[in-house]
């Protein structure tokens, strides 16, 4: 019995006495600090190489230390174009064809030991290495496509290092960039494109200097030395980034057009001449629960958050206000739709729906009708989403509001119209084709996470039809691999911008995308060509004719069917002024935003 | 007893050369094409080709095992695929913050759950004895994820004792980050050490040399703590032993939820990406450590019980 008390007094006294000894503690130093911004991220970044880059939140890191020559104007709806390193925007001639890019004099590149320790000014040659990086093979860069096939010559040279398993050539001259002078740069491309400048705009092109690039070699990841607003200055990877206003920062001050909406006036009547950056300090912290970035943020250890669906229900009521809880304390709740568009979409090359004979696209286009987008919202978005009918998502350029569908939700005309196609209901209660075969649509799913759900509301659809259904969930890898091969008969697909053009969400569909993103392989001549001709348009009327055409066309042949986008929901603590959701998913806003 | 660890090393080789196989197999039967998930979702299939050739994917089986078997036997398993961070640097880097929890833990369990068994052992078929033995049927009987959920909304938000999460590798900054999880993970691993180590105590209570000690007069703390301790000591060297491998793939939920920059989530993340670089390593790294600890089982049972002969 002696031995007893000792032990459990000490683990109960242990248990006790720690808790105190750590709310004793002082708080880290950056906690402490008056004008620190705490923020974020629910999943770990990768690199901060602009372009390598792939995933979003590695992208909105990199998006406040690089500038590319063009940006968006933070409170314009829809998006509108700026300059940035550029001094005033492009002059574009030859019907599109030739920009001539003046750059700023004066914006340097923050100081590094790649750079001697001293920080040195941006030329048009970095403008051109940056640019030709894009296309390095031995960069392999995800936003490559910004730039393939666009500049004359641009493509030649990187295929000559990918075939020769070669260097990317940066000394070589390449006939689309040319470099004027130290502050002017002439880009010619292959064909007009009117939008070309949203490539320029994009994060991944962020101007690197080519010393550092040499200098960190595989490791630039690691190093990223930019013009932007902040600076690296602490990396704990995977777990906590600390930036710092750069100290070399061209002088910039808060400028931007709010248009009519008064929340945009109103944010901009409170922050028009503010200093850009206002706060000296950001902390980034990897948080991948949502449940404790949920309670961070509740206990003031963050001061934005970024709400996911899935936990909204605990923030929000059902009319998708604050809670009274947060409302007491004063949260700020900022809800937006994301720029991104989900859709159904069958594979017009697959043997069993796809091809243009008249029965093909009649079932095609009854399976489309099957589908409950609203049921998808209510079920699976838990009402965090909204309908979307549109290929072009609310916000981007060339959205039609207006746009209703032909394939809404109705299974009685998809039954009539298999009825009237030959698709006769067999013993077992499930279709046949008009040759009396049996058949079963193949729907195609990520094996991981929530998508099982998906595939239950699709076969709910499919039995309302009587068409038989299978479920093909696959590895990622391999449903990618089968999406680029065009062996996926359907799926739920989801795109979102990498700029905010609707031109980002049309070619989706453009017959010399098959085999990359265009994941119906739907190739059509009549369709491609207005979409060749949408290239030429500046956004205007006159293209969104177009796009209402090729919109209708893609509902008309039963390609695909838009569904809807998602709800963005941002928790503010009441300290933070200036805020307003980007339009560009990959630039964070950190840069504009102060704290009372 | 040299002879004993050259047998017992060079037996390593082939189990070694047994788990690369494997794990080589299933990263190409079932891991699916890195490259399609490293080009983004703009790629064309020269992109993917280009890439797939980068990653030496593209060369015969046979040549990708030797590459691996070269990595195993000089330990550089190169760079990330998914941030081309070096795979040594990770190693590195997270596995401080990952056995600033395991150690303590381990410690601590093995500690209490000895000194525990030992009490309860003692006064066995007791209240406390009894009580105790509920308590822990019940905390074995609760997931993981319910401590933390559960201890992470009382102690770190309503009471506000500790940070909702967080990390920082300074000393001071483990005692405020790493206390919570410390104290959460072993609420979760006591309990079944303590019924572990209950048994083992049980077992060498009943034999006739602790009722020898007894009736020679040896005090009873001196029954417990060196009779009894001693030979119990042999399964319970085994089990911490076995788990001492597990010190290389961290905690990864108390990593995940308290944003703890640890080698589990690292080798979670891994999976999700198809980051074979890093995921070669740790598996290699957990398969050397499990022969090696496992070795120095058997090296303690001998120290222990000089009676053990290792043949």
């Amino acid at each position: 019995m002696s031995v007893f008390p000792l032990p459990v007094a000490l683990f109960l006294s242990a248990l006790v006495s720690l808790p105190v000894a750590a709310a004793d503690m002082p708080r880290p130093p950056a906690e402490a600090s008056p004008k620190v911004l705490n923020v974020e991220i629910p999943v770990p970044e990768t690199t901060l190489d602009p372009a390598a880059i792939q995933d979003l939140y590695s992208a909105q890191m990199a998006s406040v230390i690089f500038e590319g020559l063009l940006g968006y104007d933070y409170l314009a709806r829809p998006a509108k174009l700026v300059p940035l390193l550029a001094d005033g925007m492009p002059e574009i001639s030859d019907g599109g064809k030739q920009w001539l890019v003046h750059l700023r004099h004066g914006v340097r590149f923050a100081p590094d030991e790649a750079l001697g320790n001293k920080p040195r000014e941006v030329h048009a040659s970095d403008v051109v290495f940056t640019l030709e990086r894009l296309l390095d093979p031995e960069v392999h860069s995800p936003f490559s496509f910004l730039l393939e096939g666009k500049i004359v010559g641009l493509d030649a040279a990187a295929r000559r290092a990918a075939d020769q398993h070669a260097h990317f050539n940066y000394q070589a001259p390449v006939a689309g960039l040319q470099v004027i002078d130290d502050y002017t740069l002439r880009i010619q491309l292959n064909a007009p494109d009117v939008n070309f400048g949203h490539a320029l705009a994009q994060p991944n092109l962020g101007i690197v200097a080519p010393e550092v690039v040499r200098h960190y070699g595989d490791q630039i990841g690691g190093h990223p030395v930019g013009t932007g607003p902040y600076r690296l200055v602490r990396w704990v990877r995977g777990s906590a980034l600390s930036f710092e206003a750069n100290p070399v920062y061209r002088k910039r001050l808060w400028n931007f057009d709010p248009g009519t909406d008064p929340e945009a006036r109103r944010i901009a009547s409170r922050m028009q001449g503010h200093a850009i950056p206002a706060v000296p300090r950001v902390e980034v912290r990897v948080i991948a629960e949502q449940q404790s970035a949920l309670l961070a943020f509740r206990k003031g250890e963050l001061d934005i958050l970024y709400l996911q669906n899935k936990l909204a229900p605990v923030a929000l009521d059902g009319r998708g206000a604050l809670k009274p809880d947060l409302r007491k304390l004063g949260v700020q709740h900022e809800v937006t739709t994301e720029p991104e568009i989900l859709f159904n979409y069958l594979n017009v090359e697959d043997p069993l729906v796809g091809g243009m004979a008249p029965e093909r696209i009649a079932l095609r286009r009854a399976i489309l009708m099957a589908q409950d987008d609203e049921a998808f919202i209510r079920v699976i978005r838990k009402g965090q989403a909204v309908h979307l009918p549109y290929p072009v998502p609310a916000g981007v350029v060339g959205h039609d509001p207006a746009y209703r569908s032909l394939l809404e939700y109705d299974p009685a005309a998809a039954n009539a119209l298999l009825d009237a196609f030959g698709y006769r209901p067999g013993a077992d209660g499930f279709r046949r084709t008009p040759q009396g075969q049996p058949f079963a649509v193949r729907y195609w799913r990520q094996s991981e996470g929530e998508t099982r759900e998906f595939e239950e509301l699709y076969k709910r659809g499919l039995d309302q039809i009587h068409v038989h259904f299978e479920g093909h969930p696959v590895p990622f890898p391999d449903l990618l691999k089968a999406e680029r091969a065009c062996q996926v008969t359907t799926r739920l697909g989801a795109w979102i911008a990498d700029y905010p053009d609707g031109d980002d969400f049309m070619q989706l569909f453009y017959g010399p995308n098959t085999h990359a993103n265009n994941l119906a392989c739907f190739q059509n001549a009549e369709w491609d060509a207005m979409y060749r001709k949408s290239v030429t348009l500046v956004p205007g009327p006159e293209r969104d004719a177009l796009y209402h055409r090729m919109a209708r066309m893609l509902e008309t042949l039963g390609v695909a069917k838009v569904s809807h986008t998602r709800l963005h929901h941002m928790l503010l603590q009441p300290k933070v002024v200036g805020f307003r959701k980007s339009m560009v998913s990959a630039v964070a806003e950190w840069p504009f935003v102060d704290l009372q | 007893m040299n002879a004993y660890l050259l047998r017992r090393v060079l037996q390593m080789i082939p189990t070694l050369f047994g788990v690369v196989l494997l794990v080589f197999l299933l990263f190409n039967w079932v891991g699916g094409d890195p490259a399609y998930v490293l080009a983004g979702k703009f790629s064309n299939p020269r992109d993917i080709e280009n890439i797939r050739h980068q990653l030496g994917v593209d060369q015969p089986l046979y040549v990708q095992l030797g590459i691996f078997l070269r990595q195993v036997i000089t330990f550089d398993f190169g760079n990330s695929w998914a941030t081309q961070e070096p795979v040594s640097h990770i190693f590195l880097s997270r596995l401080g913050p990952s056995l600033a929890l395991m150690i303590p833990m381990l410690v601590l369990e093995t500690l209490l759950g000895v000194v525990l068994a030992l009490a309860v052992a003692h006064v066995r078929d007791s209240w406390i004895d009894r009580t105790l033995t509920l308590l822990t049927t019940s905390a074995m009987s609760i997931s993981l994820l319910v401590y933390i959920i559960v201890g992470q909304y009382v102690f770190a938000f309503a009471l506000g004792w500790f940070p909702v999460q967080g990390w920082s590798s300074t000393p001071q900054g483990w005692v405020h980050y790493a206390v919570l999880p410390i104290l959460l993970g072993l609420a979760v691993s006591l309990a079944p050490a303590i019924r572990l180590y209950r048994t083992f105590v049980l077992d060498e209570i009943h034999q006739d040399y602790v009722r020898t000690a007894r009736a020679k007069g040896v005090p009873e703390w001196r029954v417990m703590l060196v009779h009894v301790l001693r030979n119990a000591s042999i399964p319970i060297i085994t089990n911490v032993l076995a788990s001492l491998p597990a010190l290389l793939i961290g905690a990864f939920l108390l990593e995940r939820f308290f944003s703890i920059p640890g080698i589990g989530r690292e080798v979670i993340l891994a999976v999700e990406r198809s980051d074979f670089p890093v995921i070669k390593a740790v598996t290699v790294a957990v398969a050397v450590a499990t022969m090696v600890f496992n070795l120095l089982a058997d090296l303690a049972y001998k120290w222990v019980d000089p009676r053990v002969e290792l043949s």
